[in-house]
């Protein structure tokens, strides 16, 4: 390795992209968009109050009541649907996605249990509902709990089982406090496989390799000057991304040495794939779908955005070989439960990764034109 | 006593082949130290692969190449401190200035101290030193392609069509600078496909067609023992005098659709020629008569014209 020499390219790739502020814009800009727009959504979920269409059949106190007391928690905000209207076609027609349909005969019913204990008195509240909307079934889940604490409470008798929240953490993080971990491992795999493809495809096609060829530079000299330069615009975009994050969104996360490992590790492994891709695929447009045919799946699968928890059992299985899935868990590791133990298990198995791609990326990448 | 000559390049039976194309059919040949050597020929005849297995791009299927004593395919790394490459489309960072690009390229060779300001004189881009590259015209391009081939102060330069698509201000500009390497004593590997450029600048020229070498030797003892005729051209003359020359018995042959050029073996024949159009009232708006030139010569030797468009093709040869 000859020190002088990746100085010399990691100058002129700073330079090229310093000047081309346009791209270099848009290169920081997509993973703060992504955060601004996830965190928002998410934010306002800690604190989620769903549309609830009620048709009361009934009109009796007692329903009234009840509704009321299911408005308090602030879970639901209600809207009532006249009676002499046909739920189903309520839905249809105002595009909602359930009604809760509250029958005749709700107030007798329970005062006859309640006042009278004729255990052979019950009331069945109906949900119609549109079964190609994502949030029914949260819905559904959430009024099961509350008529199942309405039972418990008519009954008179305290509940035998009781439940306790207990977080591993000391403090309660909030989900965007997971998110950004995991959209910090995503930009940097972005900028590192891409950025990697794009110039040297690009350089490739241009000739610029070609005469590269014909002087003393080595493909340990190019790899590795490219790995710094992807390290540096990764830093300057983490900071952005966290700037960002704790302006908007007041995180609080734990920024130690773990972050500059895994920022590096990451940056080392992807810069080492888009060496492979670009041996492999010739032209700059089959290099790009090659590395989004890469980096896509592994955005999804390796808990990026979600946790793989919410996959099928074969996905997870799946995601667990992704190095991303790695990355997400030892920066999620160090930057929100400051757990070392799981860092380090996950720096050593990503490490372990990028050394061996490093070194494929070295005999991929190619200078002379062939034999 | 006897001279003895330092090669600097020798070539032996060299074979290249992608596939089933055989694009350099085991040619062989020597460059002398000092020497300007220009492979001429048309677009796809094998000069770019002679050249970029020479300069170490490249790996031979068969054959030798000892370039400065040592085999170009085992000491690549030894090899690229002596030489200087103009790669064929030549191109650089678009964002990076001149000096900045002297200044990136001079790193690369460690250990060497290259005058950078004195090459961005040698080239003529003083003015443009702080231009970025994507602001650089095609010529101004080629001319720091040359100042880039020089920056380890190599011993061998090769210079793959460096005036191939730029206009004939710019083409003229890069002669000079290359003239200028020819008067510092630098052995200079040179292709192109204008017969004109060889003639100029080189001392040697080995005409290659089919990637094989059909001719070689300095450009006036090529034209002297291949052609024995002078060349007229009535340019722009009208059909007819077309048809006067052909019924005279030459063979007239049209070119650039407006000139018509007629092969003549004395200068009695451009006046029987002159007398005739004269006589037959046909018309042209003027006459050159010169020497053949390496373009009759391949001409001659393969039966095909090595004329080619200004802007000129690219492609692997």
């Amino acid at each position: 390795m000859n020190l002088r020499v990746v100085v010399a390219n990691l100058f002129v790739k700073l330079m090229s992209v310093y000047r081309e502020k346009t791209a270099m814009f848009f290169t920081i800009a997509f993973p703060i968009i992504l955060i601004l727009v996830f965190g928002t959504i998410f934010m306002s979920q800690d604190n989620v109050e769903y549309h609830l269409c009620v048709q009361d059949l009934d009109q009796s106190n007692l329903s009234a009541q009840s509704l009321k007391s299911m408005q308090k928690d602030g879970k639901f905000k209600i809207t009532m649907v006249s009676p002499d209207i046909n739920a189903a076609q309520y839905i249809r027609d105002k595009k909602v996605n359930l009604v809760m349909v509250i029958p005749k005969g709700f107030e007798r019913s329970l005062t006859q249990r309640v006042m009278l204990s004729d255990l052979k008195a019950s009331v069945t509240i109906t949900y119609v509902y549109d079964p190609s909307s994502s949030s029914v079934p949260t819905k559904i889940q959430i009024l099961n709990a509350v008529l199942a604490g309405i039972n418990q409470k008519i009954s008179g008798k305290p509940p035998v089982i009781l439940s306790v929240e207990k977080s591993i953490l000391t403090r309660k993080y909030r989900f965007i406090e997971f998110f950004v971990p995991g959209i910090i491992a995503m930009a940097v795999m972005s900028l590192s496989l891409f950025g990697t493809v794009n110039l040297n495809t690009e350089l490739r096609q241009k000739g610029i390799i070609r005469k590269l060829s014909t002087t003393p530079i080595t493909r340990t000299d190019w790899i590795l000057s490219d790995i710094l330069y992807q390290f540096i615009i990764a830093l300057v975009s983490t900071t952005a991304m966290l700037l960002v994050s704790y302006a908007v969104f007041d995180i609080s996360l734990n920024i130690d040495a773990w972050l500059l490992v895994f920022i590096l590790l990451d940056v080392f492994a992807f810069v080492g794939i888009g060496m492979i891709l670009t041996r492999f695929a010739r032209e700059a447009q089959s290099a790009a779908a090659a590395a989004n045919a890469i980096s896509f799946p592994m955005m999804f699968l390796s808990g990026s955005f979600f946790p793989i928890e919410l996959m099928p059992g074969f996905l997870q299985t799946i995601s667990k070989i992704l190095p991303l899935y790695y990355v997400n868990e030892g920066l999620r590791a160090a930057m929100v439960f400051e757990d070392n133990m799981t860092a380090l298990r996950c720096s050593v198995i990503i490490g372990a990764f990028a050394s061996v791609v490093f070194i494929l990326g070295i005999l991929a990448t190619k200078w002379e034109e062939g034999k | 006593m006897t001279e003895v000559t330092e090669y600097v390049i020798e070539v032996d039976k060299l074979t290249k082949r992608y596939g089933d194309l055989l694009a350099v059919n085991d040619i062989s040949f020597t460059v002398n130290k000092g020497e300007v050597f220009a492979l001429l020929g048309p677009n796809g005849a094998g000069k770019t692969t002679t050249v970029e297995i020479m300069d170490t791009i490249r790996t031979p299927t068969s054959g030798k190449v000892t370039l400065l004593g040592m085999d170009v395919t085992k000491n690549k790394h030894d090899i690229v401190h002596r030489i200087g490459v103009l790669p064929q489309g030549f191109s650089s960072f678009d964002r990076i200035t001149v000096r900045e690009t002297l200044q990136y390229y001079s790193r690369l060779f460690s250990g060497m101290k290259s005058d950078v300001d004195g090459l961005i004189e040698l080239v003529n881009l003083k003015d443009k030193a702080k231009e970025q590259y994507k602001n650089l015209s095609g010529g101004l391009r080629q001319r720091l392609g040359i100042a880039i081939a020089l920056v380890n102060n190599p011993e061998v330069v090769f210079l793959d069509e460096p005036t191939t698509g730029l206009d004939p201000r710019a083409r003229r500009e890069v002669w000079e600078v290359l003239q200028g390497l020819k008067k510092k004593g630098k052995t200079v590997i040179l292709t192109t496909h204008y017969m004109e450029e060889a003639e100029l600048l080189a001392d040697t020229v080995a005409i290659i067609s089919k990637g094989e070498i059909i001719a070689m030797g300095p450009p006036g003892e090529l034209i002297k023992n291949n052609t024995n005729y002078l060349v007229l051209t009535l340019q722009s003359g009208d059909e007819s005098v077309f048809g006067v020359v052909h019924k005279m018995g030459f063979e007239p042959v049209l070119s650039n659709h407006k000139d018509i050029k007629v092969r003549v073996e004395h200068t009695d024949d451009v006046l029987k020629i002159l007398n005739a159009i004269r006589d037959a009232g046909a018309l042209y708006r003027g006459l050159d008569v010169r020497n053949p030139n390496l373009e009759e010569v391949f001409l001659k030797m393969t039966g095909e014209a090595l004329l080619v468009d200004s802007v000129g093709g690219k492609g692997k040869e």
